[in-house]
C-alpha cells in the first residue's frame, strides 16, 4: 500500500525537475538564439510481485529526455555590421578551447588580430577556417549565403552547419551547442543569413507560466492523494489495532 | 530548488535590461547619444542523464538526455549606431556628422577619443574646442577679429579676415571611422575610445566615399526612439514579473511538500 506514496513521489520529483526547466525557458525569455525546452516523461512500469499477478502492476514515473523546439526566433534588426542571423536552419561553428561549438548566437566582434570572433573571443569558423578581415579596408558586407566582401573583394565565407538530427546536439552555456554523437555536421542549405540582425528567444511566455500553473496543480494533487493515502493506512493501524473492550 | 535560484538570474538580468533603457531615456536629449541595448545568454546546463548512455545491455542508447539550464547571465551590451536626426541650431560652431564617422578630440592625457557631439566652441586662443575645452584634431585656430566662418560640407574651414574681401582657409577637418563602431569604448561625456572589438581608426576628409559630411548649424540629437524605449521597458518589467511567479510557484511548491506530513 505504501506503493501510492512512492507512485507519488515519483512524479513530484519530475514535477520539480520540470519546474526547474521552464524556469530556465523564462529566465532566457530575451536571450539571443534561445530554444526552449520541455521535459519528456515515460511510463516505467514494474511487473506484479505476486505469483499469479494479482496485483495490478505499478507504474512509475521518469525522466525519458529533454525536448528542445528548434523553431525560429523572430529577428530584430541591430545595424551592429558584425550581427549575423540565421532564418532557417544551421549553425554558425565556433572553434573553441574546448572543441568545436554550435551556436545561434550572431553577435560577432573583431579581435585586435582582425579575426571575427564571438563575445567571448572565440573564432567563427568559415569554409576555410578563421576568418580574418582588414580594418583598415572599411565597411563589411554580408551576403544571404554568407560571402564576406570588403571594398568590393570577397575575403571569407561564414558557413552554416546542421545535422541529420538535431538531437545530437546537447547545450554547453553561452548560448554554445556541441556535438555528442558521431553524427557529421552538413552545410545548411536552407539557411539565409542576415547581416546587421539577431534572432530572439524562441520562449514563448504564455505556454511557459501555464506550464507553471499546470506544474504547481499536479505536485499539490499529488500532494494530497499522498496524505489521504497516509491517514488510510494510520486510519487502518488505529481501527484494526484497537482492543475490543466487550 | 534550482528554479528559485534560476528565476533569481532571469529577474537580475531583467533589472540590468532596465538599467540599460533608463540611460536610454536620460539621454534622449543628449547630443551625438547612440542608444544601448543588452543582449542575454543562457547559463551552464546541469547533465543528469547523459544522451547517447547505455540504456539496456542490448545496446540501445539513451536518444536525448536530460539537461536542465540554470538561468541567463548578461551577454554583452549592445551600442546602436544608427544616424540620429539632425537639429538645426544656426550656431556657426556646431556642426554635425551625415553618415559614418567621429570627430577625433585629444584629451588632456595625449590620447585621442572620439566624438558624434559637435557643439564645439573656441578656446582663448582661438582654437576650436569640445565643451569640456579638449582640442578638435587636427587642430584649427580662429584667427581673432575674422568673420564670416563657413564650414563646407567637405569639412574645409574659411574665415574672412578684416582688410580681405575673399575668405582664407584656416583647416580641413578630419573625420575617423571604424570596421566595427558598435565595438568602441564609452568614456561618458559623450565621448568614445578606440578598443580591440572595434578595429583602427581610418581618418579622411568628410565627403569621402564611405565617410558622412559635415553640417554646419546643426547637431545630431541622439537616437533614442522614446516609443520603443517605453515598449521596452514594458517588455523588460513583464519578463521580469513572469520570472518572479516561477519565485511564487516554487515557494507553493514547497510549502504543499511541506505540508504534505500533517
Amino acid at each position: 500500500m505504501d506503493n501510492a506514496i512512492y507512485v507519488g513521489l515519483s512524479r513530484q520529483m519530475l514535477l520539480q525537475r520540470e519546474l526547474d526547466i521552464a524556469a530556465n525557458n523564462l529566465a532566457n525569455v530575451d536571450t539571443v538564439g534561445f530554444k526552449f525546452e520541455e521535459m519528456l516523461s515515460s511510463a516505467d512500469e514494474v511487473p506484479s510481485t505476486k505469483p499469479g499477478g494479482a496485483n495490478p502492476p505499478l507504474t512509475f514515473v521518469t525522466a525519458n529526455g529533454v525536448m528542445r523546439d528548434y523553431t525560429q526566433g523572430s529577428l530584430t534588426q541591430t545595424g551592429a555590421p558584425l550581427d549575423v542571423a540565421i532564418d532557417g536552419k544551421g549553425f554558425f561553428k565556433i572553434s573553441t578551447a574546448a572543441g568545436t561549438r554550435y551556436t545561434r548566437d550572431g553577435r560577432f566582434k573583431l579581435d585586435p588580430t582582425g579575426k571575427i570572433v564571438t563575445q567571448d573571443g572565440d573564432a567563427v569558423q568559415g569554409d576555410s577556417g578563421d576568418i580574418t578581415l582588414d580594418p583598415k579596408k572599411g565597411a563589411v558586407t554580408i551576403s544571404s549565403s554568407g560571402e564576406i566582401s570588403q571594398s568590393g573583394a570577397i575575403v571569407g565565407k561564414l558557413s552554416a552547419v546542421t545535422f541529420d538530427s538535431l538531437s545530437a546536439l546537447s547545450k554547453d552555456g553561452s548560448n554554445l551547442y556541441r556535438n555528442d554523437s558521431n553524427l557529421t555536421e552538413q552545410p545548411a542549405t536552407s539557411a539565409v543569413l542576415k547581416q546587421g540582425m539577431l534572432e530572439g528567444s524562441n520562449v514563448q511566455p504564455i505556454t511557459q507560466i501555464t506550464r507553471l500553473i499546470e506544474i504547481n496543480r499536479a505536485y499539490d494533487a499529488v500532494s494530497t492523494m499522498m496524505s489521504s493515502t497516509a491517514s488510510l493506512s494510520s486510519n487502518t493501524i488505529q481501527r484494526l489495532g484497537a482492543v475490543n473492550a466487550s | 530548488m534550482q528554479a528559485l535560484r534560476t528565476a533569481a538570474t532571469g529577474m537580475a538580468a531583467q533589472q540590468l535590461n532596465v538599467e540599460v533603457i533608463s540611460n536610454n531615456i536620460a539621454n534622449m536629449n543628449t547630443v551625438g547619444f547612440k542608444k544601448q541595448s543588452a543582449v542575454f545568454e543562457d547559463l551552464l546546463y546541469q547533465t543528469q542523464q547523459e544522451a547517447g548512455a547505455q540504456s539496456s545491455d542490448q545496446g540501445n542508447i539513451v536518444p536525448t538526455g536530460v539537461q536542465i539550464g540554470v538561468g541567463v547571465k548578461a551577454g554583452s551590451v549592445y551600442r546602436i549606431t544608427g544616424q540620429g536626426t539632425l537639429t538645426d541650431t544656426g550656431n556657426t560652431l556646431d556642426l554635425a556628422i551625415n553618415g559614418p564617422g567621429y570627430f577625433e578630440v585629444l584629451l588632456p592625457t595625449g590620447e585621442t577619443a572620439y566624438t558624434r557631439a559637435g557643439n564645439f566652441s573656441t578656446n582663448a586662443q582661438g582654437q576650436i574646442v569640445t565643451q569640456d575645452g579638449y582640442m578638435v584634431q587636427p587642430t584649427i585656430t580662429i584667427p581673432q577679429n575674422s568673420t564670416n566662418l563657413t564650414i563646407s560640407q567637405e569639412g574645409q574651414v574659411q574665415v574672412t579676415t578684416p582688410g580681405n574681401t575673399t575668405p582664407t582657409v584656416v583647416g580641413q577637418l578630419q573625420v575617423a571611422t571604424f570596421l566595427n563602431d558598435a565595438g568602441l569604448d564609452a568614456t561618458g561625456s559623450n565621448l568614445f575610445m578606440e578598443s580591440a572589438a572595434s578595429g583602427q581608426a581610418t581618418v579622411a576628409n568628410p565627403g569621402t566615399a564611405g565617410y558622412g559630411v559635415i553640417m554646419q548649424g546643426y547637431t545630431e540629437a541622439s537616437n533614442v526612439d522614446p516609443v520603443s524605449e517605453i515598449t521596452n521597458l514594458i517588455v523588460a518589467q513583464r519578463a521580469y514579473e513572469m520570472n518572479s511567479k516561477v519565485v511564487t510557484t516554487a515557494d507553493q511548491m514547497l510549502s504543499t511538500a511541506v505540508n504534505t506530513k500533517s
